[in-house]
């Protein structure tokens, strides 16, 4: 009996360490072969308009910086040990993704009043998993346009939303919206002084369609309140006389806009050669004809 | 009688010797690797090729404007000696048609092999733009490609007729095929009168459609704004380039027939000096044009132009430059000017160098300048600054030259090289002429 007790232990030994060696391997596998993925996130709120976090994936593949694309990240909402997953995003080529948020009022904050957000990614079979939490509170900037001594302004203030209370010695960027990118105006640092508030004063002859500007008065990346931006539109621009060749006959239009001397001279050409191609090919019948053989037997 | 029996027997088409069937075998399996080259591309795209970002034309685009440019010797040698009247022009006159078709077909075949999508040529009809050059380019190469064969095949009339009798009882098919293609000729003053007719439209014709072609063809690079193009001179300098390609070629095949076919007699010394005196005029205009295409330049100093000319004159493509110029135009020109040089052995030499020359002259027109664009871009691969052909670029590119020797050797084998009744009627004029004075 204890002989067969002695057979089933150090079977039972062989079949752990199997296990084991099996399990150990499997876990050197994987850890040779992923890569560890770095999240990063940005909170943005654009003021009467949508709240959206900025995500990026990457990983530090053979010594470089690799963007990770197509990877599920997961967006969660933290709040008094609870935790609400607000949706998914898929990385693009460039590894990064837009979540975006109805208003803030979609997420929870804590006690606090902080709102907290981890993005996660679970991991496949080339990267680890990850996570990243970023945390903010809420701000607001009121943004409008004043008119002092025949000299526009652009007027901010910076307020915290839960305490309702002006934020000072805070920077916030002012510039005008531009095609690629924005046009920074006023001084670099704006900072708000005790009232929350700054005042910059709008340049002269900056064109715009129809006049029309918008003005971004940015706080930016900001540890506590991460990214306000308030949006105001005014007509203080000079405006740009459109020059557009859209609707007119051109070197660089589309086939049916052709001009017209270049419709002309071509086909002119090109039905006179072939014309005078088809007269020499209906010569060639007329000399097979067989009535000229005729002609020559008499 | 006796006369124009002679000249058929001389003149009619001849099986090849020995050594014609090697060269026509060797053409063949060239012909055959390019074309599996080319499926090979097709299949893989042109990721086979070593063309880049930069060098977007690579020597495809240099072989097609070599082929375009070399088509040009019918305008210039048949139209223009034709209807100049000048009467030693008539050995000569089809072997240059023979080439004008062989090149101009070879262009059109080429410029859809630089296509990266060659199914989608239909394309270029259904939504071109008149504005671009590119389709001027699309309807003016059929256009030259039925002229040219119009060119070729209106004169070739009569002396089909005599070789379907040449041929009736040596050779029945070949003679009922030189009957159909004779269409009908009994040399009746109607059909005369109407072929003559047609010559001289055609000639006429063939003058403004090459000259076309070639403008065309230059225009394609002088639109583009880019150095070494941009250039209001080059339409004359394209025109005078071909004609230099193009009689180059004519020389060098001349005399690679005269001594196949022994045409001694036919082809003399004296047609080799008046077409040496013709290619030196052609070489000399090219000359003028090329010091004022690279010494304009070099004078106003512009920071890319005396880019590109240091990559030209004293760069990585230096040796080739002073090759095209040197080889290309300088010694033809040094060598043709004496009497001696104009004789056809040297004339020969002259002819391929010339040919050689053209040749590299349009690789050095497209590469260098695509190497060097206004808007370097930022973080360029280092691969891009360069360019040197793929094995399939190769393979293809020799492929296109052979098939082009391909159509001429054909055409060689089955035309009268000469054209035989116009031959018959100079001599007997010769002779009626000859006993009006007695």
């Amino acid at each position: 009996m204890s002989h067969l007790n002695k057979i089933r232990n150090v079977f039972s030994a062989i079949v752990y360490l199997i296990f084991l060696i099996s399990g150990f391997q499997n876990l050197y596998a994987q850890d040779a072969e992923k890569n560890k993925v770095r999240l990063k996130a940005d909170y943005v709120k654009i003021m009467d308009g949508e709240v959206y976090f900025n995500l990026g994936a990457t990983s530090r593949i053979n010594k470089e910086n690799v963007d990770v694309a197509n990877i599920e990240l997961t967006i969660s909402n933290e709040f008094d040990d609870d935790e609400i997953e607000l949706g998914k995003v898929i990385t693009d080529m460039e590894g990064r993704a837009k979540f975006v948020l109805k208003n803030l009022a979609a997420i929870q904050p804590d006690s606090t009043h902080t709102y907290n957000i981890v993005i996660s990614f679970k991991g496949n079979d080339a990267f680890t998993r990850a996570s990243k939490s970023i945390s903010f509170k809420d701000a607001i900037i009121k943004a409008n346009i004043i008119t002092k001594d025949s000299i526009n302004y652009i007027s901010a203030s910076l307020l915290d939303a839960q305490k309702d209370s002006l934020l000072s010695d805070r920077l916030l960027n002012v510039q005008v919206q531009r095609l690629f990118r924005p046009l920074p105006i006023g001084k670099e640092f704006n900072s708000t002084d005790e009232n929350g508030t700054i005042l910059v004063p709008i340049e002269e002859g900056i064109p715009g369609v129809d006049g029309k500007l918008t003005f971004e008065v940015v706080l930016k990346e900001s540890d506590d309140y991460g990214t306000v931006k308030a949006l105001v539109n005014a007509p203080v621009g000079v405006p740009i006389v459109e020059e557009s060749t859209f609707d007119k006959r051109t070197m660089w239009s589309p086939r049916n806009k052709t001009p017209l001397f270049l419709l002309i001279v071509p086909n002119l050409l090109i039905i006179g050669m072939w014309g005078i191609i088809v007269y020499l090919i209906v010569n060639l019948f007329k000399i097979s004809k067989p009535k000229i053989e005729k002609n020559e037997n008499i | 009688m006796k006369v124009t029996n002679k000249l058929i027997n001389d003149l009619a088409p001849r099986e090849f010797s020995k050594a014609g069937v090697i060269w026509t075998w060797l053409l063949i399996i060239i012909s055959v690797a390019g074309i599996i080259a080319y499926i090979d591309q097709v299949i893989k795209g042109q990721i086979v090729t070593n063309m880049n970002d930069y060098a977007l034309w690579g020597i495809y685009i240099s072989n097609f404007v070599f082929f375009v440019a070399t088509s040009f010797v019918g305008a210039v040698t048949v139209a223009v000696l034709r209807l100049t009247n000048n009467s030693w022009r008539t050995p000569i006159v089809r072997i240059a048609e023979i080439i004008s078709v062989a090149a101009i077909i070879m262009a059109g075949i080429t410029i859809m092999i630089d296509m990266g999508r060659p199914d989608r040529l239909l394309n270029l009809f259904i939504h071109g733009r008149m504005q671009s050059p590119i389709i001027w380019d699309v309807i003016i190469i059929p256009t030259y490609i039925v002229i040219s064969l119009l060119l070729l095949y209106f004169p070739l009339l009569p002396d089909f007729a005599l070789l379907k009798k040449h041929f009736k009882k040596t050779s029945p098919k070949l003679s009922k095929w030189y009957g159909k293609l004779s269409l009908n000729w009994t040399g009746s003053a109607d059909q005369k009168r109407i072929q003559l007719k047609s010559i001289q439209i055609v000639a006429f014709l063939t003058i403004p459609a090459g000259f076309m072609l070639q403008t065309i063809d230059a225009w394609l690079f002088s639109t583009l704004f880019r150095v070494g193009w941009d250039s209001t001179n080059m339409g004359a300098y394209f025109i005078s380039g071909a004609s230099v390609a193009g009689v180059g070629a004519l020389v060098t095949v001349v005399y690679v027939i005269r001594r196949a076919y022994k045409l001694e007699d036919y082809i003399t010394d004296y047609h080799f000096d008046k077409m040496g005196k013709f290619l030196v005029l052609t070489c000399l205009i090219y000359l003028y044009f090329n010091i004022n295409e690279y010494l304009i330049p070099e004078f106003t100093s512009k920071k890319e132009e005396i880019t590109h000319m240091n990559v030209l004159v004293s760069g990585k493509y230096a040796p080739l430059f002073w090759f095209v110029n040197i080889a290309g135009l300088v010694i033809p020109i040094i060598t043709l000017l004496f009497k001696q040089g104009r004789k056809p052995l040297p004339m020969f030499f002259i002819g391929f160098l010339v040919v050689l020359g053209s040749w590299w002259k349009r690789y050095l027109i497209v590469t260098p300048t695509l190497l060097n664009p206004f808007l370097p871009m930022e973080g360029v691969p280092e691969e891009w600054h360069h360019y040197f052909p793929s094995l399939h670029e190769w393979l293809i590119t020799a492929a296109t030259l052979a098939m082009a020797l391909l159509i001429i050797t054909i055409l060689v084998r089955y035309l009268p090289i000469i054209p035989i009744q116009r031959t018959a009627d100079e001599q007997k004029l010769l002779k009626t002429e000859k006993n009006t004075e007695i």
